[in-house]
C-alpha cells in the first residue's frame, strides 16, 4: 500500500461501509457508475460513514481523475439527494497493469484499515446500476449480519452461458449452496468476511490468485458464514468484442477447480443443496432477439474434440470421450450436448485438475471447445423458451450435477 | 420624566457588542432574595460578582415585566413595570448600576410583535369596535385572511386567527392565542413602542434583543414575514436608537435562514446584530457525525454582512434547540441522536440542556465551547450552562430548561430559602445533574471543574478582539473530522483547529501562506515548531482543540 494511499485513508477515518470499485481504462463508464454509487450512498445510507475506494490497475484513459471528480453536489440536482456528512472518493494504482487478485486485496486492506462493517464492490462497467443496488448489497449484511451478499441478475434467456452451465451447477452441486451468481460482478461482504479472507490469505493461494471473486464466495459457503443472495436489476452487457474465454475462464472454473483441493474435507461431505435466503423480487425482462453463430460455435466445438483428442483423453474417460467424439459429429440441427455428458464432463475436468494429470492450465484450455458445443445445445434450448422453461432446464441440470456428485467423488478418488 | 441618571450608562464604544460575551439569564431563575421561591432583581444583583468572575461582559435578561406568564414573560401586560415577583423598578435600576459598575453591558428583552391578551391596550381593544385602541391589534370577520401563514407553535395553535367572544370577531397571533399581535400599520402604536424602548433607553439599558420581529406586519397573498414595511418600521427605530441614544445595541431575533436574515442588518442601518440559528443544530450534527460538511457549509451559505454588524451565537437557550433550519433528513438525525425520548421533542425542536444533549461528556462540552467562542460572532451562553446544569423534560414547555440555578449543595440548591414546594419552579435532583452534583460552590474550588474551565477559556477570548471582530477563512484538510480555521484582524492571526472526533486524528494542515511564523497554543503558551514548506502536521486528542496564535519571530 502505497504513503499516498495510506494518508488519504487516514484522512477518511474510521467508516460503515467501503464501496470498492476495481478499474482499468473504465473511462467510458466510470462517471455514472461512481454518480450512481453516491447517489446510493446519499439515499440509503445517509447516516453512515462511507468511502468510495477505486482500486486502479494502470490505467492510461483518466479513469482515476473522472472518480475524483464526480461531486455529491450535482447529486442534489439530479437526485434530490443531499449529503449529511462528507463523502470520500479515493483512487489507488495497485499496479501497472491490472490483476483482479491485486485489486480486490487492495479494496479489503483499505476497508479492513477502516474499519468497515461492511465492504460493497461494484464493477465500473455496470452502466445498468441504480442506486438502490447498493441498499439491496448492503443492507443485509447491516440489518441481519450476513457476511455475503450475492446478486442476482436480472438475464437475458441467451446471457449468462457460463454461470448457468458451470458455475451455477458446480458451486451448488459441490457447496451445497445455491448460489446463483457466484461470480457476480456485484457483491457486497461483512467486515468479519473481509478480515478472515485477508487473515487466511486467500488471495496468495492458487484459487484466491485465481478468481478473487469466485474465491470469496467459496470461502463463504465453505466456512459457513452466513450467505444470501439479493435481487439487483438488468445486468449490463458490455460491448467487449472477442471476450477472451480462456482468461475468464481460468478466472472462475479455473479458481473453482482449485478451490476444491483446500476445501475437500468440506464438500466432499456435502450432499443435496441449500438454497440461502433471498432478498428482493425477481422482475422480468422482455427476451430480446440475439444473433448467434451457431455455426460456429458448432465448428469450434468439433475442432477442438478432434484436436485435442490426445488431451481430452488423458483427462477423461473413454466413455465420456466416445459420447463426445459422437456429438461432434452430429450436423446443426440434431445437435445436442446432453445434461448428463456436461456434468461429467465438467466433474472429469475437476478431478483431472485436482490429480494435475497435465498442466492445469492446459486442463482449462481444454474445456473452453467443449463448454462451446454446452453453449450451443444452451443457446438452442433457450432460444424459443420462456423465461420458465429455461429455468426448468437450468433446475434439471443443476439436479444432474448434485445426482451425479458421486460420480465426481469417484472420480477424485480413483480414476489415475 | 423619566428616571435618567447619566452615571448609570458610561459612555458606549462604538461596536462594544463584536467583542461581547454574553450571559442570558431569567432573573427569576437566578437567585431569589427575599426568600419567596422566585428570583428576583435584588437576587441577581447579588450574583453580579459571579459573572463577573466568569468573565462575561454582557448580560441578556429575559422578560421581567408584569405578565400573567402564560409564555414565560414573553405575554406582557405592562411594558413600563417590573414583574412583582421580581421586585420593583427601583430595584432594577440598582441593579443595572451595579451591573454597570463591574463593567457589564445589560441588554433587556423587548417584545415588539405581540403583547398579553391582559395588557389594558388590548382589554381596551376588545371592548367596542369604536375604541379608540380598536386598531392597535390585527382584527377581522372571518379566519380566512393571510392564509399563506405558518402556524409557529404547531403543537398547540390550529389557526393564526383566535375568536375573541367578547368584540365578536377573529384577532391575529402568531404565537399563543393569549398574544394577540400588535398592528404596527397603526402609526399610534409604533409611536407607543418607541415610547416604550425609550422609558428603558433613558434608564441606561445598553440593548434591546428584539424578539419576533419578523412577523411585526402582515399582507395578503405573502407568508407575512419578513416584509419590506417590517423592514421599515426596523429602520426607523434603529434611527430614533442612534439619534437619541448612540451605540445602544439592538439584537434580531429572527429564526430564519442566513440569507433571509441578512436583510435585517440592512446596510448597517437596521439591527447590530441577529442569531445565527441554522449554525447552532448544525455544530451539534458536525459533533455527533464527527464531520465538519454542516458546520463548515452553513457558514459559507451565510452572507456577508455590513462591518458594523455581528451574527450572534448560541449553543442552548431559554427555547428548544430548534430544528426548523434544517432539512428533513437533518432534522430526522438530529431527533434520532438527541432526543430519542418524545418527551425531549417541542414543537420543530428539542427541550434540553447543552451538557445533557452531549450526554455530559466534557470534552465534548468544551469541543463545542470552544467552537462557540471562536468562530466570527458573539458568544452567548446560557445561565447554568457554565457548570453543566441539566434539564427536567417532565416539566411542560420549555420550563425544563429553565430551574433553578444551582449554587451550591445545600437547600434548594442555594437559589432560594424558601420552603421547597414554594420555588417557581422544582430543582433539578436527580443524581447526574442535580444540585448536589452540579454546583457553583463546588466548581469554584476545583481548579479542574467546567466552570473553572470556561473562567479560563473566557480570559483567553478576552485577550484578543480577533474572534470578536476578525475575518475568519476555512482551512480544507482532508480529513474531514478536523475543522479548522483561521481569525485575523489587522496583524494578529489565530489558528483554531477543532477535533470533531471522538478518537484521535492526526492532521495535515496547509499553512504556506503563513511560512516563517511559529505557533503559540493559548492556553499552554507553548510554542509549536515554525511553519514551513510542507504540510504542518498536528495529531489531536479526541474532541482536543487548539487555538494558536501565530508569531513571526
Amino acid at each position: 500500500m502505497s504513503d499516498e494511499f495510506l494518508r488519504q485513508l487516514i484522512n477518511v477515518g474510521e467508516v460503515d461501509i467501503v464501496v470498492g470499485v476495481s478499474t482499468h481504462n473504465n473511462a467510458k463508464t466510470i462517471g455514472p457508475v461512481v454518480a450512481a454509487i453516491q447517489a446510493g450512498i446519499l439515499k440509503c445510507f445517509p447516516r453512515e460513514r462511507v468511502a468510495i475506494i477505486n482500486a486502479d490497475g494502470g490505467s492510461q484513459d483518466g479513469t482515476t481523475e473522472l472518480v475524483e471528480k464526480v461531486s455529491i453536489d450535482d447529486l442534489w440536482r439530479e437526485h434530490k439527494v443531499y449529503a449529511l456528512r462528507t463523502l470520500h472518493s479515493i483512487s489507488a494504482r495497485y499496479a501497472r497493469i491490472p490483476d483482479p487478485s491485486k485489486a480486490l486485496q487492495t479494496i479489503l486492506a483499505a476497508a479492513d484499515l477502516l474499519h468497515a462493517k461492511s465492504c460493497a464492490f461494484i464493477s465500473p462497467e455496470s452502466t445498468t446500476i441504480e442506486p438502490d443496488w447498493l441498499q439491496r448489497l448492503v443492507r443485509p449484511i447491516y440489518n441481519e449480519n450476513f457476511d455475503l451478499v450475492c446478486p442476482i441478475y436480472v438475464r437475458q434467456r441467451s446471457e449468462g452461458a457460463l454461470m448457468r452451465n458451470v458455475l451455477y451447477p458446480m458451486t451448488r452441486s459441490i457447496y451445497g449452496c445455491r448460489i446463483r451468481e457466484p461470480y457476480g460482478s456485484e457483491f457486497a461482504i461483512s467486515g468479519r468476511l473481509a478480515g478472515d479472507f485477508l487473515a487466511k490469505g486467500i488471495s496468495n493461494e492458487d484459487w484466491g490468485r485465481m478468481g478473487p471473486e469466485i474465491s470469496m464466495t467459496i470461502m463463504a459457503v465453505a466456512g459457513k458464514y452466513r450467505v444470501c443472495q439479493s435481487f439487483l436489476g438488468a445486468k449490463a452487457l458490455v460491448g467487449h468484442g472477442t471476450q477472451d474465454v480462456v482468461s475468464v475462464m481460468r478466472r472462475t472454473v479455473g479458481a473453482l477447480f482449485a478451490s476444491m483441493d483446500p476445501n475437500f474435507p468440506v464438500w466432499s461431505a456435502i450432499t443435496g443443496s441449500e438454497a440461502p435466503p433471498t432478498f428482493g423480487t425477481s422482475t422480468e425482462v422482455e427476451n430480446e432477439a440475439v444473433r448467434i453463430n451457431r455455426k460456429r460455435l458448432l465448428d469450434m466445438f468439433a475442432t477442438g474434440v478432434a484436436q485435442l483428442e490426445p488431451v481430452l483423453g488423458s483427462i477423461l474417460p473413454e466413455s465420456v470421450l466416445s459420447e463426445l467424439k459422437r456429438i461432434a459429429a452430429l450436423g446443426l440441427n440434431e445437435f445436442e450436448y446432453p445434461a448428463e455428458l456436461w456434468t461429467k464432463t465438467v466433474f472429469e475436468f475437476a478431478a483431472s485438475y485436482h490429480k494435475s494429470t497435465i498442466s492445469r492450465d492446459h486442463i482449462i484450455q481444454a474445456l473452453v471447445p467443449l463448454y462451446r458445443g454446452r453453449s450451443l445445445t444452451f443457446l438452442s434450448e433457450n432460444r424459443n423458451g420462456s423465461g420458465e422453461d429455461v429455468e426448468t432446464r437450468e433446475e434439471s441440470l443443476c439436479t444432474d450435477f448434485e445426482r451425479l456428485k458421486p460420480y465426481l467423488l469417484e472420480s477424485w478418488a480413483d480414476r489415475k | 420624566m423619566p428616571y435618567v441618571e447619566e452615571s448609570l450608562s458610561p459612555k458606549l464604544e462604538p461596536g462594544w457588542y463584536k467583542n461581547a460575551t454574553i450571559y442570558q439569564v431569567h432573573v427569576r431563575t437566578f437567585y431569589d432574595s427575599n426568600g419567596d421561591g422566585v428570583g428576583d432583581f435584588a437576587g441577581l444583583a447579588q450574583r453580579l460578582d459571579y459573572l463577573q468572575e466568569l468573565g462575561v461582559n454582557a448580560i441578556w435578561l429575559m422578560p421581567f415585566f408584569p405578565s400573567p406568564l402564560r409564555d414565560d414573560g414573553y405575554d406582557i401586560s405592562d411594558y413600563r413595570s417590573v414583574h412583582p415577583s421580581y421586585g420593583t423598578l427601583e430595584d432594577f435600576k440598582s441593579f443595572l448600576t451595579m451591573a454597570h459598575q463591574r463593567g457589564l453591558r445589560v441588554i433587556i428583552e423587548m417584545v415588539l410583535n405581540h403583547t398579553s391578551d391582559q395588557h389594558p391596550w388590548f382589554q381596551e381593544s376588545r371592548s367596542a369596535r369604536d375604541n379608540p385602541k380598536r386598531d392597535w391589534y390585527v382584527w377581522n370577520e372571518s379566519d380566512a385572511k393571510y392564509r399563506g401563514t405558518r402556524i409557529i407553535f404547531l403543537d398547540t395553535e390550529m389557526s393564526n386567527w383566535a375568536w375573541d367572544p367578547i368584540s365578536k370577531s377573529y384577532y391575529w397571533h402568531r404565537f399563543f392565542g393569549h398574544q394577540p399581535d400588535l398592528n404596527y400599520d397603526n402609526p399610534a402604536v409604533r409611536e407607543e413602542m418607541w415610547q416604550v424602548m425609550k422609558f428603558w433607553l433613558e434608564m441606561g439599558i445598553d440593548g434591546f434583543r428584539l424578539d419576533a420581529v419578523p412577523y411585526l406586519i402582515e399582507r395578503e397573498g405573502t407568508n407575512c414575514e419578513n416584509l419590506p414595511e417590517t423592514h421599515a418600521i426596523i429602520r426607523d427605530l434603529r434611527k430614533r436608537v442612534d439619534d437619541e441614544f448612540p451605540n445602544v445595541m439592538l439584537l434580531a431575533e429572527a429564526n430564519q435562514w442566513p440569507a433571509d436574515l441578512r436583510p435585517y442588518f440592512g446596510n448597517g442601518d437596521e439591527f447590530h446584530m441577529a442569531f445565527h440559528f441554522p449554525l447552532m443544530p448544525r455544530m451539534f450534527m458536525g459533533v455527533r457525525l464527527e464531520d465538519r460538511k454542516p458546520i463548515t457549509e452553513i457558514l459559507q451559505q451565510t452572507p456577508e454582512i455590513p462591518a458594523t454588524c455581528q451574527w450572534c451565537l448560541f449553543l442552548r437557550n431559554h427555547d428548544e434547540l430548534t430544528l426548523e433550519m434544517v432539512t428533513d433528513i437533518e432534522r430526522d438525525y438530529m431527533y434520532d441522536i438527541y432526543a430519542r425520548d418524545k418527551a425531549m421533542r417541542l414543537n420543530l425542536g428539542i427541550r434540553r440542556r447543552l451538557a445533557p444533549l452531549l450526554d455530559n461528556d466534557r470534552r465534548r462540552i468544551e469541543l463545542m465551547n470552544g467552537m462557540l467562542l471562536s468562530l466570527p460572532g458573539t458568544p452567548i451562553i446560557y445561565y447554568g450552562d457554565e457548570i453543566g446544569m441539566g434539564d427536567n423534560i417532565y416539566l411542560g414547555d420549555r420550563n425544563g430548561v429553565r430551574t433553578p440555578m444551582q449554587w451550591s449543595g445545600g437547600w434548594n440548591g442555594g437559589f432560594s430559602n424558601a420552603d421547597p414546594e414554594r420555588l417557581y419552579s422544582p430543582p433539578i435532583l436527580n443524581p447526574v445533574y442535580g444540585y448536589q452534583a452540579v454546583n457553583v460552590l463546588s466548581q469554584k474550588r476545583s481548579p479542574h471543574s467546567l466552570l473553572s474551565w470556561m473562567q479560563h477559556i473566557l480570559q483567553i477570548r478576552r485577550s484578543t478582539p480577533v474572534f470578536g471582530s476578525g475575518s475568519i477563512e476555512f482551512i480544507h484538510p482532508a480529513n474531514h473530522r478536523i475543522l479548522a480555521y483561521i481569525r485575523q484582524l489587522g496583524k494578529e492571526t489565530i489558528l483554531v483547529v477543532n477535533n470533531l472526533s471522538s478518537a484521535a486524528q492526526s492532521v495535515e494542515l496547509d499553512l504556506r501562506r503563513y511560512k516563517g511564523n511559529i505557533l503559540i497554543e493559548m492556553f499552554g503558551r507553548n510554542i509549536f515548531p515554525r511553519i514551513g514548506d510542507l504540510p504542518y502536521l498536528l495529531t489531536m486528542g479526541p474532541y482536543q482543540f487548539y487555538w494558536f496564535r501565530l508569531r513571526q519571530i
